[in-house]
């Protein structure tokens, strides 16, 4: 555990990393115990000073707001799970930018589909470049956990990697693998069981070696991502 | 629902049967926890009708991803006070939702320098961890406080003790290394 280290799992802690950083951290954590474990550590150390805050009395109606909710799947109102970094905004400008290209994307696409599909998916994400600028992907994700991946301008990838296709449905999952190709062409994917896709969902496509991130989390370079939408 | 009174069951055990979907086991955790999850939104936020949605969605997030709840990773109360803090700071960062009205800014609501000391206060003497918080310098005691018992940023952190960002992130770094030191 080197200084750096200490400084990283404080901070991350703290909720302090911004995007790219906490993400990378992210990754680490995946793959390395005793991060993980520090990491652990800290927050139950840390607990005594939530505890501080003591407690509040709470209005019986807030349980009945929750419990008429449990038999709704992918409520729109829940917030993506994230962690938003604390001084990055590029999310919320690439959102913006997402959906206004959705808007455009979507409408044309949904009216294709719709003459040669019943199938709907519960949602839809854009796919971006990292740069925000381009359209590489369109991802749509129906309620059985498999999702249709349109590939719109992917980086060629060398002959040892793949494309690996990953979504985030909740910080305490992780990320999960949703497949793996070499060919991008329009393919259907289809995950492991997870809880149905929600609003904000991440999804991203990174270059790994031949056969699968060898972590089973996110290794390489991140082509494109973009966050779920529902189809209006 | 809420007044049934049932046998005290450990969160731990409770979470299993959130996973295979009892929800009279997600009403005992609620019972049991959300006053408790409630004042840590509350003291981020501020905001009342914020810190509830947070806590909806704790809950609404702890009855569909009850199954990913790892207990040789940590305790149930850490896995929703995590979830709590996160659900809080993103909401925090999210400008849009904060419209205060009278168009104050986060760091003008109330003294969160005040906040903080009665969160250091209230440690019991015991606890390792006041002795550590104790150790460090007061400022850098201070900035990592300021982060996580009120959820401010660098930024805010440093508009709140009038110093440059790069002094409040470095007190901030080797603030949280001479703690986890300390606390080995």
């Amino acid at each position: 555990m080197t200084p750096q280290d200490r400084e990283h799992i404080g901070e991350y802690v703290l909720g302090l990393l911004d995007g790219s950083e906490a993400q990378d951290f992210e990754a680490r954590l995946a793959s390395e115990p005793e991060l993980a474990a520090a990491v652990a550590k800290l927050r139950a150390q840390l607990q005594s000073l939530d505890d501080t805050a003591g407690e509040l009395p709470v209005d019986p109606a807030l349980w009945q707001r929750i419990a008429a909710r449990l038999d709704v799947p992918g409520d729109e109102q829940v917030q993506p799970a994230p962690l938003r970094p604390a001084n990055d905004n590029r999310w919320t400008r690439r959102l913006g930018m997402a959906a206004s290209i959705l808007v455009a994307l979507a409408v044309g696409y949904l009216t294709g589909t719709n003459l040669t599909t019943s199938r709907q998916p519960v949602m839809i994400a854009v796919l971006l470049t990292e740069d925000g600028s381009e359209p590489g992907a369109i991802v749509e994700a129906f309620a059985d956990d498999t999702i249709r991946l349109v590939p719109l301008d992917l980086t060629a990838r060398p002959a040892d990697r793949v494309y690996q296709v990953w979504t985030l449905p909740d910080p305490e999952t992780g990320p999960v693998s949703m497949g793996i190709f070499d060919d991008p062409a329009t393919l259907s994917l289809s995950g492991p069981d997870l809880p149905p896709p929600e609003p904000g969902q991440l999804y991203e496509i990174t270059l790994e070696p031949s056969g699968g991130s060898p972590t089973g989390r996110p290794t390489g370079p991140i082509l494109v991502k973009g966050f779920a939408k529902s189809p209006l | 629902m809420l007044c049934t009174m049932k046998p005290h069951t450990a969160p731990e055990d409770l979470i299993p049967q959130i996973a295979s979907g009892e929800r009279t086991a997600l009403a005992q955790l609620f019972e049991a926890e959300s006053g408790r999850l409630l004042a840590v939104a509350q003291r981020i936020l501020r905001r009342r009708d914020l810190a509830e949605e947070v806590i909806q969605e704790v809950f609404l997030a702890v009855w569909r991803n009850a199954a990913s709840f790892d207990r040789t990773k940590g305790t149930a109360r850490g896995w929703l006070t995590v979830m709590t803090r996160n659900r809080a700071l993103n909401l925090l960062r999210d400008g849009a939702r904060m419209d205060y009205k009278d168009g104050e800014t986060l760091a003008e609501l109330g003294d969160r320098t005040a906040d903080v000391r009665a969160a250091f206060d209230a440690l019991s003497a015991r606890d390792a961890l006041r002795h550590c918080l104790e150790a460090l310098d007061a400022s850098k005691r201070e900035a990592v406080l300021l982060c996580y018992v009120t959820g401010l940023n660098h930024g805010e952190a440093a508009a709140t003790m009038r110093v440059p960002l790069g002094t409040i992130k470095s007190w901030v770094r080797r603030g949280v290394v001479a703690l986890q030191e300390c606390l080995a």
